[in-house]
C-alpha cells in the first residue's frame, strides 16, 4: 500500500555529450517537451516572465487565456479530454492563487494537472514581496505533490518527477514554484531526466479477492454495478464492458462514470444519485450486492450514507485506498489499477455458473421503472437539450457547467463514448465549462465541442470568450438563461420556504449583445420554440446552421424561470425518496 | 486516545501534509513529535517519523491511515496504544510539560514590535 520512491531515482535521458549552458526557463521547456508537452495554458506575469521569454521556438505553444482561472480550467479540459496531463502556468500572487480552484477542481476528479508558477526571487522568499504568496504551503492539501524549486539544477528532475505523480496511480493536481531569478540563470544542461517509478505493488489480481468475490456473487440476489470515473481513468473501458455484458446485472454510473457504458445497454440504468434516474437509484437501494467500480461513493451518489443501499456488502474496484470506506465500510476493497483487477475478475468469473438473476433483472430493467415523461416547467429546456444533442455527430463531446443546466444535460446526453461528457463533479466550479471547452477543442480540432452553461456560470469567466474568438474556435456555446441561479433557487423554493436570497439574476445583461461584441456570432431562442410537435422548421434550421457552423457560436436559451430539476433526492434522504415534481 | 507512527522521506512539505490530514477533520493534536527514524521502513533514503495522539473514532481511524498512506513520501503508518507515547514522552522529552504560550515569553517590546 505505501507509496514507495526514492527522489534520487533519476536517469539521464541520453543526450549531447557537450552540455550547453541555458536559463532556466529555457530548461523547464525543453523537459516539458521530453513529457510530450506541446500545449500549455496560461497568463504572464513578472515573476514568470523568464518562462515566457523562452517560450519563443520551444516547441512548446502557449494558449493565452484571460484569467488564470480559464487557464486552469482549459488545462483541465485538456486532460479530461485526452487523459494527458495538461499543463498551466502563472505567476506569483495574484497569478498562482487564481489557480488554486482549478488545483481542487483536479484534485476532487482526478485531473492529471501540472501547474508551474513563477515565484519572487529566492533570497525575498519569507519576505512579503511585491506578488509573493506560499503557493506551496497553500495547496498542501490541494495537490498530490509539488515543490519549490531551490537550485537551477533540480529543474529537470523536478519536472520529470511532477509529471510522474500527476499521471501516476489515481491521477490529480501537481505544483512547481519557481523562483524567477532561478529561470534567468543559466546553467549546464545535459539534458531531461526520467523519474523512476517505485516498484509495483502486486496488489491486483490476488487470488484472495477473487474467491471472497465469487463467493458473493453466488448468494448474491440482487446485485448491481455501479461504475464511476476510474474506469475511464484506467483505460479498462473495453474490459468493464465485456464483464458487464458477461454478469448482466442491473449497471448505472456516477456523473463521471457517464459513457463508460453503452447506454443502449439492456441493463444499463443511467445515472444515480440526487438526480439520477428512478430505476438506478431504487435498484441501488435495494440490491444486496454492489460492485463499485471507480467511484469515491461522494455524498451526491449516496444520499443518506446510513441508508445508503442498506441490504448490500459493497465491493470496491478502486485504485486510490484513501477512497475506500470513506461513508460507508467496503466489505471487500480491491485495490489496484482497474485495468487489471477488472480482467483479473472476468477471468475468475467465467470459471463459475452465475445465479440466475433474470427475476431480478426484470424488475430493476422493467418498465415500471422507466423514466417518467418530463413534467413541469423545465419541459421546454429538456425538449430543447434533447433536440440538440440528437443533432450531434457520433463521438462529439458536450461540457455541462455547473447547476440546473448541468443536471438536465447529465440526464439527456446519453454517450456512448467515455469521455464524450465532461463537467466539474467534485468540486462543482461554476465557470468550469467555457474555459475547459476551450482545452478540449484544442485537444480535439476535430470533434464538435458543445459547451451547456448557466447564466450564472457563464459570467464567471465570461471573459474567456475573448480567447475563443481569438483562436477562432468552434465552440458551440448554450446558455440555459433563467435569470436566476437556478439550482440554488430549486434549493431555497423546496427547503427554505421560497426565500429567494440573492439569486435572481434578472438584471443579466444581454449576451447575444455581450457575444457580438467578442465578435462572436449570437443566436436567441425563446422557450416556446420547444412548445410546438415536432419544432418548427425555422427552429430546426436554427439549431443545424448553430452546430455546424465551423466557427464559434452562441446561443442563448431562455428557460422557465422556475424550472425544476427532477427526479431528486432531498439532502440527508434516503436514494428511496426520490421526489419527481414540486408537488 | 490512539497514538500514531507515521515514516516518511522528509521532502518538502510532507508532514506539512501528514498534520494537513488532521487538521481539516478538526482534530486535536494533542501530542506530536517529529524526529529522524534512522533503521525506519525506507529502503535506499534516510526515514523520518512523526508521532501524534490524536482522539479519534474506529472510522476515522482508517480514513487518516489511508490519506496518510496517499501522500507520496509517506512509507509506513503504525497504531500503537497511547500509552506507549504517554509513558515514554513523560520521561524522556522534556517538551512534553505542558509550558506558556511562546508570545509569554517575549518582552513588551519584541511583542509591540511583532503587531506593528
Amino acid at each position: 500500500m505505501p507509496n514507495a520512491t526514492t527522489l534520487s531515482a533519476t536517469a539521464p535521458i541520453p543526450t549531447t555529450p557537450q552540455a550547453p549552458q541555458l536559463k532556466g526557463g529555457e530548461i523547464v521547456l525543453k523537459c516539458l517537451r521530453a513529457e510530450g508537452v506541446d500545449l500549455v495554458f496560461g497568463y504572464p506575469g513578472g515573476a514568470i516572465m523568464p518562462l515566457y521569454d523562452a517560450l519563443d521556438g520551444s516547441g512548446v505553444r502557449h494558449i493565452l487565456t484571460r484569467h488564470e482561472q480559464g487557464a486552469v480550467f482549459a488545462a483541465e479540459g485538456y486532460a479530461r479530454s485526452t487523459g494527458k496531463v495538461g499543463v498551466a502556468m502563472a505567476t506569483s500572487g495574484p497569478g498562482a492563487t487564481n489557480l488554486v480552484t482549478g488545483i481542487a477542481d483536479a484534485k476532487m476528479d482526478s485531473v492529471p494537472l501540472v501547474c508551474i508558477t513563477g515565484q519572487v526571487r529566492t533570497a525575498m522568499i519569507g519576505t512579503d514581496a511585491f506578488q509573493e504568496t506560499d503557493v506551496f504551503g497553500m495547496t498542501l492539501s490541494l495537490t498530490k505533490w509539488s515543490r519549490l524549486v531551490k537550485t537551477i539544477e533540480e529543474i529537470p528532475a523536478v519536472i520529470a518527477e511532477a509529471f510522474y505523480w500527476a499521471r501516476s496511480g489515481r491521477p490529480g493536481p501537481v505544483i512547481v514554484d519557481i523562483p524567477t531569478d532561478l529561470m534567468k540563470a543559466k546553467a549546464e544542461f545535459s539534458g531531461p531526466v526520467r523519474f523512476a517509478p517505485p516498484a509495483a505493488e502486486d496488489a491486483q489480481g490476488k487470488p484472495a479477492f477473487a474467491e471472497k468475490l465469487l463467493a458473493l456473487l453466488e448468494t448474491a440476489k440482487k446485485p448491481v454495478a455501479l461504475v464511476g470515473a476510474g474506469a475511464k481513468i484506467s483505460g479498462a473501458i473495453t474490459e468493464l464492458r465485456a464483464l458487464l455484458d458477461y454478469l448482466n446485472v442491473p449497471a448505472f454510473a456516477t456523473v463521471h462514470g457517464l459513457g463508460a457504458v453503452d447506454p443502449d445497454s439492456s441493463y444499463y440504468l443511467g445515472m444515480v444519485g440526487m438526480h439520477g434516474t428512478r430505476a438506478a437509484n431504487m435498484a441501488l437501494h435495494e440490491t444486496d450486492l454492489l460492485l463499485v467500480f471507480g467511484a469515491r461513493l461522494d455524498d451526491r451518489v449516496t444520499g443518506d450514507p446510513t441508508r445508503f443501499a442498506p441490504d448490500a456488502r459493497i465491493v470496491h474496484f478502486e485504485i486510490d485506498p484513501s477512497q475506500l470506506d470513506r461513508v460507508r465500510p467496503c466489505d471487500l476493497p480491491v485495490v489496484g489499477d482497474l485495468a487489471q483487477t477488472i480482467p483479473a475478475f472476468h477471468d475468475a468469473v467465467r470459471k463459475i455458473s452465475l445465479p440466475n438473476w433474470s427475476a431480478w433483472r426484470s424488475i430493476a430493467c422493467g418498465p415500471d421503472r422507466a423514466e417518467l415523461d418530463p413534467r413541469g416547467l423545465a419541459q421546454p429546456t429538456i425538449r430543447f437539450l434533447d433536440e440538440l444533442f440528437s443533432r450531434l455527430p457520433k463521438d462529439s463531446i458536450v461540457l455541462a457547467d455547473v447547476g440546473q443546466h448541468q443536471m438536465w444535460a447529465a440526464q439527456r446526453y446519453h454517450t456512448n463514448s467515455p469521455r464524450g461528457f465532461i463537467t466539474s463533479g467534485g468540486l462543482g466550479s461554476m465557470g468550469f465549462a467555457l474555459p475547459a471547452a476551450i482545452g478540449v477543442q484544442l485537444a480535439k480540432p476535430e470533434t464538435t465541442v458543445v459547451c451547456v452553461s448557466g447564466d450564472g456560470g457563464f459570467q464567471m469567466n465570461i471573459q474567456e470568450l475573448a480567447t475563443v474568438q481569438r483562436l477562432s474556435l468552434p465552440i458551440k456555446m448554450v446558455i440555459v438563461d433563467n435569470k436566476f441561479l437556478g439550482m440554488v433557487r430549486q434549493w431555497q423554493q423546496l427547503f427554505y420556504q421560497r426565500n429567494y436570497a440573492e439569486t435572481d439574476l434578472s438584471d443579466n445583461p444581454d449576451f447575444v449583445e455581450i457575444a457580438k461584441a467578442y465578435k462572436i456570432h449570437a443566436w436567441n431562442l425563446g422557450e416556446e420554440a420547444m412548445r410546438q410537435f415536432p419544432v418548427s422548421d425555422e427552429t430546426g434550421g436554427l439549431l443545424e446552421s448553430f452546430l455546424h457552423s465551423k466557427k464559434p457560436e452562441l446561443l442563448v436559451f431562455d428557460c422557465q424561470r422556475e424550472a425544476n430539476v427532477f427526479p431528486m433526492v432531498p439532502a440527508g434522504a434516503a436514494l428511496s425518496e426520490m421526489v419527481f415534481d414540486d408537488e | 486516545m490512539q497514538a500514531f507512527h507515521i515514516y516518511y522521506r522528509n521532502t518538502q512539505g510532507t508532514l506539512m501534509r501528514i498534520l494537513t490530514a488532521v487538521s481539516r477533520r478538526a482534530l486535536d493534536l494533542n501530542y506530536v513529535h517529529a524526529e529522524a527514524a534512522p533503521g525506519g521502513p525506507n529502503p535506499g533514503g534516510p526515514t523520518f517519523k512523526v508521532t501524534m495522539l490524536l482522539d479519534v473514532n474506529p472510522k476515522q481511524v482508517g480514513q487518516l491511515r489511508r490519506d496518510w498512506y496517499a501522500i507520496v513520501d509517506v512509507t509506513e503508518v503504525r497504531i500503537a496504544s497511547a500509552e506507549s507515547v504517554t509513558d515514554h514522552a513523560s520521561s524522556s522529552w522534556p517538551g512534553a510539560t505542558p509550558h506558556p504560550p511562546a508570545t509569554t515569553r517575549g518582552t513588551d517590546e519584541t511583542v509591540r514590535a511583532a503587531r506593528a
